[in-house]
């Protein structure tokens, strides 16, 4: 196998990608392998669709496919070989079924890729067999490291792109442009570019596009949950029987609200189900109980501790121990082998799991954060920021955002937290900010220093709040004193970058460390062109930042 | 070599590491499961602090490694003398293999071919476990007869459930204590204490390969709950099983494999006898025979579980072994 696609690939002797037996987050080959082949079916069949969104004429279902299809491969989704399988046949099925409806419609089908025609093996041994062509690396010989790094990234910010589209798809947004764009994403890559301007602009196309997916998630969830409020989470248990709903999928928590309504069972959220607390529709559900545990990389202790079932409705999954195996379900495009799957919205086993647990046996003394900071609940309170700023309170805005992971090289952003001066105010979003959301930052005035925006997809509602301040104050969002301090892992942050990039926004630190796909060239293009800067030490962080507001 | 690993809240825990182990296996062969992920050397996610003692560290990415001195990756951290670990989470937080001590009534008993029972049995809801039967398909559960001292392993035959049933497929042995107390003694409503889940003969679920299950005797039991997983998953792995009897009548009854077969369609079945009736039409001979017979045609070498009584057992591994199957291929479990 090899595999590059997030933060913690392997990188030993100065090489960097997984390419053992097995990966750091727990993938096996032969899994790896299966992905790659599922990646390329779905460039041959986004090829097709692509075709068919042009003549006006797209398949709604073949375009939920892909994205169900592409999210299954994200860092800590789906580990189970058999899904591969089965997912690599459906997508020959559906590819097929395009092409016979662009032939019924008369186009001609010449100039098709390669993956397009692929016909894959019928059984797993066979597969195995074909996977090197489908491998990230596949024509490195041919093209050079630039070109596989570009071709990478795009990949893999499309990937992001497609869960947040899956995410809001499943809530109702579904919006012809975000299909269209995907599809061409993939017609672009089912051909192997090799240009490096064209692999750019594409991938800048692709923040673009990413831009309009996080705005239709926005308009999902605010839609379906009303705008987030300022809301007290508990983070202490209450003595009752208890779930624990992890991921990002708010319509999976919401169908679990109302599955065990009346049951006795309380909900808990973990990792980046937090921010569901602030959504008006959901915090009603009184046995939406609170908030328990961290980032996903203390599941292994949380999840054994929990006295309950635990559902993961995405990433981040990594490989359960006994002691919860048989009471963690899986949801949507998680899987792992041996694991039950919920199907057709159907909890009962879970709620069955719950009442078969010991729950909670005492209620805890209550502490509490304070979540819901979303652009509305900012925005409301934009005039107390306005003359903050104005009257000299509040010198600057870091925006500490996205995700955490189990590298020691993170605590960077801990301490980023906990030096910036009492005078700015810090943004969060994406599990990162469980490094330092139980903090005592204080006020500034009324307002608190730190605003969880909410999850990584809240990208959105940041750059709403940059942009309003900017407008309020009548300068570009770069000459804001404001700095984007980010911290990816996994590839729906590399879809954000690329918006970042996109959007032309500057002042912006990545870290832990920079994405192994991207040479060494291309890093400098990163830094040259867009202005990215890797990070160094918080405190010298810091003091730049404030250096060059000031 | 001594280990002691110290939790953040200064619990002290001692285990033992045998020469090559890394501190991480050590502590999982001891029922400890600290936090790990790529056991690679690459994530970080096993970082501790050795605060005494030598070792040395396997291949693994500086990027990983904790600041500060004796910052070591359990997974790749090889003690070379006897160690002092300080882990960064409290013990509360430190995954447990727990074996708990739990009571259960007997619910149903009857006959299961010539020689075996079925038995039964329903937990009595507790503090710690509630009503959960939870364990892996494979494992056994040791029994303790009412108010005896009398403790027997027996292999589960079902699916982990939340209705608290546990069911067990016994042979009785003549003249043996427990054999014994099924066969006169026991009835509905007798409670027995039980110790469990314990054992770590379960499916290596991420392997690709085609799988083997040898069962002799009552050791079809924990195959069976391998297979209801299998069946349950719709799990679409090649699977074939040599069932090895005595006695045609010894068998389970024809209906349990019809059904197994029912939800598990690649499922295939040979039974073997020892000493056929005439006109029987299984095959005649021990299931090492049969899987000597059934390797040579094998298209790759599969993933083999084994069950049954020491020397059926032994049996079947010469056989495996001769037959040049990776040891790492083969799982086994000594009734
Ligand atoms: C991990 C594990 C799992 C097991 N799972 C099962 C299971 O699922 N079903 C099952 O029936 N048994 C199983 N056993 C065997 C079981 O634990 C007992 O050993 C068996 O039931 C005999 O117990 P007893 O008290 O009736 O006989 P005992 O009082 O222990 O023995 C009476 C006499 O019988 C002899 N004897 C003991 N066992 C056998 C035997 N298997 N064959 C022939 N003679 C024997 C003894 O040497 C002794 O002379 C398992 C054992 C282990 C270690
Ligand atoms: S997802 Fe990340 S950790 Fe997993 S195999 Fe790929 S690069 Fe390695
Ligand atoms: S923010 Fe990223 S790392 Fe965190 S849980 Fe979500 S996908 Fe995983
Ligand atoms: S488990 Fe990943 S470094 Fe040890």
């Amino acid at each position: 196998m090899f595999c590059f696609q997030c933060e913690q690939t392997a990188r030993q002797d100065g090489q960097a990608g997984c390419a053992s037996a097995k990966g750091v987050c727990g993938k096996d080959e032969t899994t790896a392998d299966l992905q790659d082949l599922l990646i390329y079916q779905l460039k041959g069949l986004g090829e097709l669709s692509s075709r068919l969104h042009r003549r006006g004429t797209p398949d709604q279902d073949a375009d939920s496919f892909i994205l169900y299809a592409l999210f299954t491969t994200l860092t800590n989704v789906n580990f189970d070989r058999t899904v591969f399988v089965k997912l690599i046949a459906e997508a020959a099925r559906r590819r097929d079924g395009l092409r016979g409806a662009l032939e019924a419609a008369g186009e001609p089908l010449t100039g098709l890729s390669a993956a397009a025609h692929f016909a894959p093996a019928a059984d797993l041994a066979g597969l195995l067999a074909q996977a090197n062509i489908a491998s990230v690396r596949a024509g490195l010989e041919l093209v050079g490291e630039d070109v596989i790094g570009l071709r990478a990234l795009l990949l893999y910010g499309l990937k992001g792109v497609a869960a947040y589209a899956h995410h809001a798809e499943v809530l109702g947004e579904q919006r012809a442009e975000i299909y269209a764009g995907i599809a061409h994403a993939l017609d672009v890559l089912a051909h192997d570019p090799a240009d490096i301007g064209l692999l750019l602009d594409e991938a800048l196309a692709l923040g673009q596009l990413n831009l309009t997916v996080m705005e239709a998630l926005d308009a999902a969830n605010t839609g379906s949950f009303g705008q987030p409020t300022p809301t007290r989470v508990r983070t202490s248990p209450v003595a009752g029987k208890a779930i624990l709903v992890s991921g990002h999928d708010l319509r999976d928590l919401h169908n679990i609200l109302e599955a065990t309504q009346g049951t006795g069972i309380n909900i808990y959220t973990h990792g980046e189900m937090l921010p569901a607390h602030g959504y008006p529709k959901l915090h009603a559900y009184p046995h939406l109980a609170g908030n328990y545990g961290g980032a996903w990389q203390n599941q292994q202790q949380e999840f054994s501790d929990f006295p309950g079932p635990i559902v993961m409705t995405s990433n981040c999954l990594i490989e359960p121990r006994p002691a919860y195996r048989n009471r963690i379900f899986t949801a949507g495009p998680v899987g792992w082998p041996g694991l039950r799957h919920i199907q057709h919205d159907d909890y009962a086993q879970v709620i069955q799991a719950a009442q078969a647990m010991p729950g909670f046996a005492d209620t805890a003394p209550k502490t509490s954060i304070l979540v819901g900071f979303a652009r509305e609940a900012v925005l409301g309170a934009a005039q107390t920021v306005i003359d903050a700023v104005k009257a000299g309170a509040i010198k600057h805005f870091f925006l500490i955002g996205g995700c955490d992971g189990a590298a020691p090289g993170r605590n960077y952003y801990t301490d980023f937290a906990d030096h910036a001066p009492d005078d700015t105010v810090l943004l969060t979003l994406g599990c990162g900010k469980y490094r330092f959301n139980s903090h005592e930052f204080g006020n500034i005035g009324p307002l608190p220093r730190l605003l969880d925006v909410g999850q990584c997809n809240d990208t959105y509602s940041a750059i709403q709040i940059a942009s309003a301040l900017a407008e309020a104050f009548a300068c570009e969002v770069n000459d804001l004193p404001l700095t984007l301090v980010v911290s990816w892992f996994e590839q729906k942050a590399a879809a954000v970058l690329l918006t970042l990039l996109a959007l032309g926004l500057r002042n912006l630190r990545l870290g832990p460390s920079l994405p192994a796909f991207l040479t060494p060239a291309l890093l400098n293009v990163l830094v040259e062109k867009f202005g990215v800067q890797p990070i160094t030490t918080a405190e010298a962080d810091i003091a730049a930042a404030l250096a060059r507001a000031a | 070599m001594k280990l002691t690993l110290q939790t953040r809240d200064a619990v002290s825990l001692q285990i033992d590491a045998a020469p090559g182990q890394s501190v991480l296996a050590a502590a999982e062969a001891a029922g400890l499961y600290p936090p790990a992920m790529c056991r690679d050397g690459q994530c970080g996610q096993c970082a501790a602090h050795v605060r005494a003692g030598s070792y040395e560290m396997g291949p693994h990415s500086a990027a990983a490694l904790p600041a500060g001195p004796g910052g070591v990756l359990l997974c790749r951290c090889l003690p070379t003398a006897d160690l002092v670990v300080a882990l960064p989470y409290d013990d509360a937080q430190l995954p447990r293999q727990s074996v708990p001590v739990r009571a259960a009534v007997v619910e149903a008993l009857h006959p299961c071919g010539a020689a075996a029972v079925s038995l039964v049995l329903r937990l009595v809801p507790d503090a710690a476990s509630g009503q959960a039967a939870d364990f892996l398909p494979g494992q056994y559960m040791e029994l303790r007869l009412p108010g005896g001292t009398v403790s027997r392993a027996y292999s589960l035959a079902n699916l982990p459930n939340w209705d608290g049933e546990l069911e067990f497929l016994i042979r009785l042995v003549p003249g043996g204590a427990f054999s014994g107390w099924l066969a006169t003694t026991a009835k509905p409503g007798d409670r027995l204490e039980l110790r469990g889940p314990l054992g770590h003969f379960t499916l290596d679920e991420a392997s690709p390969r085609p799988r083997w299950m040898v069962g002799g005797g009552c050791g079809f039991a924990p195959l069976l709950s391998m297979l209801r997983q299998m069946a349950s998953f719709q799990d679409p792995t090649p699977v074939k099983l040599i069932y090895g009897v005595n006695r045609a009548a010894e068998a389970v009854p024809e209906a349990l494999l019809a059904e197994l077969r029912a939800d598990l369609p690649q499922l295939e079945t040979i039974l073997a006898v020892w000493q056929p009736e005439p006109g029987c039409t299984a095959f005649q001979g021990s299931s090492a025979e049969a899987l000597a017979v059934a390797l040579k045609t094998a298209a790759t070498p599969p993933d083999l579980y084994v069950c049954g009584p020491p020397k059926m057992l032994d049996a079947v591994l010469a056989v495996a072994r001769a037959a040049g199957l990776p040891p790492a291929q083969i799982f086994a479990e000594r009734l």
